[in-house]
């Protein structure tokens, strides 16, 4: 008998730990161990999460693949399925489907300068990348990430930031930060401590703050629509060539394998499926593809 | 195959399951179950409801779950069905389908229906919407078991599939060989179809004329006329949209996913978490319908030339027109 696509694997909540005041870290166990250790991921792939009775919504994994099949996320609260997820204690029971999507071409850039530029949520797919590289230090150079959030509040991953923003350049990446309220007191405090790594302003900004070598380095970027358009452009007048401008999209992903249509793009001559044919576009394919950013 | 013998050889298709034909109901045709062949109008133009209403449904069932138990239980059953009757567009349309439904993740549901179905194509005249001819579709060289071409007082029959060759083998009693002045009478009859075809479309290079028009006025224009009702798409044999529902049964508990047709002219297609949506305003929805239905995904121009959106639209919203506008023709 051929598989259901459709039907969710169970998967446990190990961990539901809350971050901010609308993100939560969500660490799920797959419970058929077969599966679990068939479960696969490219980095910058997404899961399906399903809670019967309310629905089922597209998250980007938020780690690299480790030893005990456990699936790391970082939910934001606001929509049906990720309210209820909030809601559920460790040991409840989720639907999980997936991983669908491309994924980042972890391969084809190794040997190169990795720039990562994350905005708000959008740390949580960049997130993977940056364990990876940090991990498979000698597969790239220059590691550099750019985190743009709105006040420290919301500042994902805060203990993991704070630590390479401590650690300078001998954590193995050089990690800046912004911040988009001049009159948040504990990032004043942070920029006080690091003046060159930390500055107010949106993410773009932080271009000021950096030099990049056009010619063998790799952008990703990840974070709300309107960033791609301000990131794209700072990183063009720079000279990276788009198609090694790497963005991840976010769509209404019903199934996760073409099948819905509601995450359909684009124009008559590039209509493209988000979540099979991305949910990784380069810069390039944004510019080719009308609506994509 | 005689004229005479069209009642018996339908009569026999119950063997291969449920026989559904194009029916007369009110103004329009449906595909209904059938009993006899004199139940049918086969010299309909089009079906309001495609035959994609067969292998996907309106809303159905996916699965049922309990919470307690936690455990997601298959739902999946039907029976064999004859869909005898259905014209070339709709063939066209079935495939593309096809493509998009069996391909490296197939979807079991719509898996099972389609290898329960028997397709029984029946030649057809076009009307003063159908524009097939342009888009291509408008002969059906394979996706269907068997084709009947209607001649003066026969029919001649084609063979699309294995399936069908056990079903014309099985009754050979109605069949009889092809002499060459059927083909003769086949290739005229074909010839004369094919003027008939008074609605033209011009899609060379459509697909790049709308990337270029993507800015248009055009989109605005009809956009203001467009009631955003969705019709188009449930109407559409290629429009395959949908959405999905958890319900919950009075316990609270247990209950069933359900997946319905969507429509890209609805607000919420494009909505994602905070209220964000991709396409806020009917002229970027509208837009959207006309690209998506102009593109070549799957290798093949995602609409058929049935006419259906076009004769469907409460605004009266003309499709070609809309094309032949955007390409700059009218």
């Amino acid at each position: 008998m051929m598989e259901n696509v459709f039907l969710p694997k169970l998967a446990k909540i190990v961990k539901n730990e809350k971050m901010t005041a609308m993100e939560h870290f969500l660490r799920l166990q797959l419970l058929d161990k077969k599966t679990a250790e068939e479960f696969q991921y490219n980095l910058g792939q997404f899961i399906e999460i399903s809670i019967m009775g309310v629905g089922e919504a597209p998250f980007s994994i938020c780690s690299m693949q480790n030893q005990k099949y456990l699936l790391d996320l970082c939910i934001r609260s606001g929509g049906r399925v990720t309210s209820a997820i909030l809601r559920l204690g460790e040991g409840s029971l989720v639907g999980v489907r997936g991983p669908y999507g491309n994924g980042f071409p972890l391969k084809e850039m190794e040997g190169s300068n990795l720039l990562l530029v994350a905005g708000g949520l959008g740390v949580a797919p960049l997130r993977s990348i940056l364990q990876y590289s940090l991990k498979n230090r000698a597969k790239y150079r220059d590691i550099t990430f750019f985190y743009g959030i709105r006040t420290y509040d919301t500042m994902l991953f805060r203990d993991e930031f704070n630590s390479l923003l401590a650690g300078g350049d001998e954590s193995g990446c050089k990690f800046y930060l912004s911040y988009e309220d001049p009159k948040d007191e504990q990032c004043l405090l942070l920029e006080a401590e690091y003046s060159d790594r930390c500055m107010s302003g949106v993410v773009s900004k932080l271009f000021e703050r950096t030099e990049i070598s056009p010619k063998d380095t790799y952008a990703i970027i990840c974070g709300p629509s309107i960033m791609y358009k301000f990131v794209g452009q700072e990183l063009t007048k720079r000279d990276v060539p788009p198609e090694r401008i790497l963005i991840s999209l976010e769509r209404r992903m019903r199934c996760g394998i073409g099948k819905c249509g509601n995450c359909i793009i684009g124009d008559g001559s590039s209509i493209r499926y988000v979540c099979k044919d991305g949910p990784v576009f380069t810069y390039w394919d944004a510019l080719h593809t009308k609506g994509m950013i | 195959m005689t004229s005479e013998s069209l009642d018996a050889f339908v009569n026999n298709l119950e063997t291969y399951g449920k026989i559904y034909g194009p029916v007369k109901t009110g103004e329009s045709c449906s595909f209904q179950e059938i009993s006899q062949s004199k139940e049918m109008a086969l010299n309909y133009s089009r079906t309001m409801i495609p035959p994609k209403k067969f292998f996907l449904k309106l809303k159905e069932r996916m699965f049922i779950f309990d919470e307690r138990e936690c455990e997601y239980e298959e739902t999946l059953e039907d029976g064999k069905i004859v869909v005898f009757g259905i014209h070339p567009c709709d063939i066209y349309a079935l495939k593309l389908m096809d493509k998009i439904y069996l391909d490296k993740n197939p979807d079991k549901y719509y898996q099972m229906r389609r290898e329960n179905a028997t397709l029984i194509g029946y030649s057809c005249h076009p009307d003063e919407y159908c524009f097939c001819q342009s888009q291509g579709t408008n002969y059906a060289v394979d996706g269907f078991d068997l084709f009947l071409h209607e001649l003066k007082d026969k029919f001649l029959v084609r063979i699309g599939s294995e399936k069908g060759n056990k079903i014309a083998s099985e009754n050979s009693k109605f069949f009889m060989d092809v002499e060459s002045s059927d083909i003769q009478e086949f290739r005229e009859a074909e010839g004369k179809r094919e003027k008939e075809f008074t609605l033209k479309l011009a899609i060379n290079g459509l697909t790049d004329m709308l990337a270029l028009s993507y800015e248009s006025d055009v989109w605005k224009e009809y956009a203001d006329k467009c009631f955003g009702c969705g019709s188009c798409n449930l109407v559409c044999p290629t429009c395959r949209c949908y959405d999905v529902v958890d319900n919950v049964n009075m316990d609270l508990k247990s209950g069933e996913r359900q997946r319905m047709l969507n429509s890209c002219m609805l607000k919420k297609h494009g909505l994602v978490y905070g209220g964000k949506n991709f396409r806020p305003t009917r002229v970027e929805r509208l837009r959207n319908r006309f690209n998506c239905k102009g593109s070549l995904r799957e290798d093949m121009m995602n609409c058929v030339g049935c006419g259906r959106c076009t004769v469907y639209c409460p605004s009266k919203i003309d499709y070609v027109e809309v094309l032949r506008r955007v390409r700059g023709e009218l």
